[in-house]
């Protein structure tokens, strides 16, 4: 028995069950997740890059758009409803959707593999980066709430530090892809792209949304780091 | 001049409990040989590089035309089918394994059941029996019969779901093969009957919502089947149905 190798041990190996019909309810949390990406999220960062763009004219420009949005009618009832709860949601569920998939990208490198892959990777990436972002600029240090115009100094605070920056730099264009993909992913899930070449043209649509995106948080980044507004003045309030 | 030689290595189970093993095989070059009819040569004279005697090995295969689905296996770590698989194109050594997500008759024989049961959950046939002549059904159009031929060519060989990330005992996912068939037999005049019961079924546990849209089932399926387009149109149909019962209930 000389060629006979054992490669593993004797296990029983469990089939794939077959579909529950109509039952079960994992439909209409997978497609809430789906949805949530998409609107609130998608649309509250858009508004968060557009928001950050105002850095470039500087730290009181910044600061207006600061206030203004915590000046918004219900602003806090907004922020939890439309922003931290769909966040947690589509965190916490996307993080079980990761679990449960088995990626084998490894047998077969195809296009459509990677990004499924990436898609998971990117993210995790933006969900421990929240975790840290919120906690250091939203829920500690100076609140920015009642301070806006101190927030062009505390970003530029934190972003001194080049091990901040660099997280600051993956994170903005980890999401940046995540949800650009997404945005495609949806279009494709949903049915609203059912054909190849709408799915290929929308996917122009998105990698030309991904890159504009990237381009305009990683400028905003460069007004908090770059020489334009060295050593933001604290004002006096 | 030394004879031609193909070398293969093949992964051997005697049994669903039984330890694997790898054993290696040499065999003559033939022109047009692919791996059903290298397997054909081992089984008359099953006898491994070493000299060792062996088995033959047990494997699944009927019409070696790749029109029954039956010789799915991992060849040199891909799912595909084998009567298909021409010695020519493929690096040697074959690495020959049973697929990986089914349980493992013997050798590269798999139980592939899962499908043929997910088939029978979504009702993909066409319902004719009755207990009077229904008579001849309504003609399809040229245009319909084009736009079904492709869904109509899959062979259940499983292919894209073995290749499917989301196909795992974790999710159950159902598998592009079965959503394909939904969109056919919704198609089709007399299928359609069933149309919003094929809906919701797909919207169970193990569903349609579970497809992560990677895509490998299209790029593997031996037939070419339009699977991701499936997804997309069966995706939409089923978000419709879901509103439209919820709306109603
Ligand atoms: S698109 Fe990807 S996740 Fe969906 S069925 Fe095909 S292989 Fe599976
Ligand atoms: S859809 Fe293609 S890969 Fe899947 S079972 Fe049918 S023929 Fe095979
Ligand atoms: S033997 Fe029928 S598909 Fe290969």
């Amino acid at each position: 028995m000389a060629t006979a190798q054992p490669t593993s041990a004797p296990q029983l190996q469990r089939g794939v069950e077959p579909l529950r019909a109509a039952e079960g309810s994992s439909f209409l949390w997978r497609k809430l997740h789906s949805l949530l990406g998409i609107l609130p999220l998608g649309a509250f960062l858009l508004e968060h890059l557009l928001s950050n763009f105002e850095a470039l004219k500087g730290p009181l420009a910044y600061g207006q758009q600061v206030y203004f949005l915590n000046h918004l009618p219900l602003v806090r009832v907004l922020e939890w409803v439309f922003i931290f709860l769909p966040l947690l949601y589509h965190a916490v569920y996307g993080v079980s959707i990761w679990l449960r998939g088995k990626s084998n990208v490894v047998y077969y490198p195809w296009a459509g593999n990677w990004m499924y892959t990436l898609q998971r990777y990117t993210g995790l990436i933006a969900f421990a980066y929240l975790i840290q972002h919120l906690w250091r600029e939203r829920f500690t240090g100076v609140m920015l709430p009642e301070n806006p115009y101190y927030a062009f100094h505390k970003v530029q605070m934190e972003l001194a530090n080049p091990w901040m920056l660099a997280i600051y730099v993956v994170a903005m264009i980890a999401i940046c892809w995540h949800f650009s993909y997404g945005v495609w992913l949806f279009a494709a899930k949903w049915g609203i792209t059912p054909g190849v070449t709408a799915r290929r043209r929308f996917g122009y649509v998105c990698i030309a949304l991904g890159l504009l995106l990237a381009v305009a948080g990683l400028a905003s980044i460069y007004a908090f780091v770059g020489p334009l507004y060295p050593n933001a003045p604290v004002p006096n309030l | 001049m030394a004879e031609r030689t193909v070398v293969f290595e093949i992964k051997r189970q005697a049994s669903p409990d039984a330890p694997s093993v790898w054993e290696r095989f040499e065999l003559p070059w033939r022109p047009g040989m692919n791996v059903i009819s290298a397997m054909m040569e081992i089984a008359g004279n099953p006898v491994t590089c070493e000299g060792h005697c062996t088995t033959p090995v047990a494997y699944d295969s009927n019409c070696l035309e790749e029109i029954c689905g039956s010789c799915a296996m991992r060849i040199n770590g891909k799912a595909r089918m084998a009567c298909s698989s021409l010695v020519d194109n493929l690096e040697q050594p074959i690495r020959v394994e049973p697929l990986s997500k089914f349980p493992l008759v013997r050798d590269l024989q798999v139980d592939r059941s899962v499908l043929f049961e997910n088939l029978k959950k979504v009702k993909a046939w066409v319902p004719i029996d009755g207990t009077y002549d229904l008579g001849s059904g309504p003609r399809l159009t040229p245009q319909e019969q084009e736009a079904n031929y492709p869904l109509s060519n899959c062979i259940s060989c499983t292919c894209c779901m073995e290749v499917c990330p989301q196909f795992n005992v974790e999710t159950g996912f159902v598998g592009a093969a079965t959503i394909a068939q939904v969109k056919l037999f919704n198609n089709h005049p007399t299928g359609k009957v069933f149309k919003e019961e094929r809906l919701r079924a797909l919207s169970g546990d193990g569903g349609i919502q579970e497809c992560g849209y990677a895509q490998n089932c299209v790029q593997a399926c031996p037939k070419q089947l339009p699977l991701t387009s499936a997804i997309s149109d069966v995706g939409r149909e089923v978000v419709v149905q879901k509103v439209k019962d919820w709306l109603k209930s």
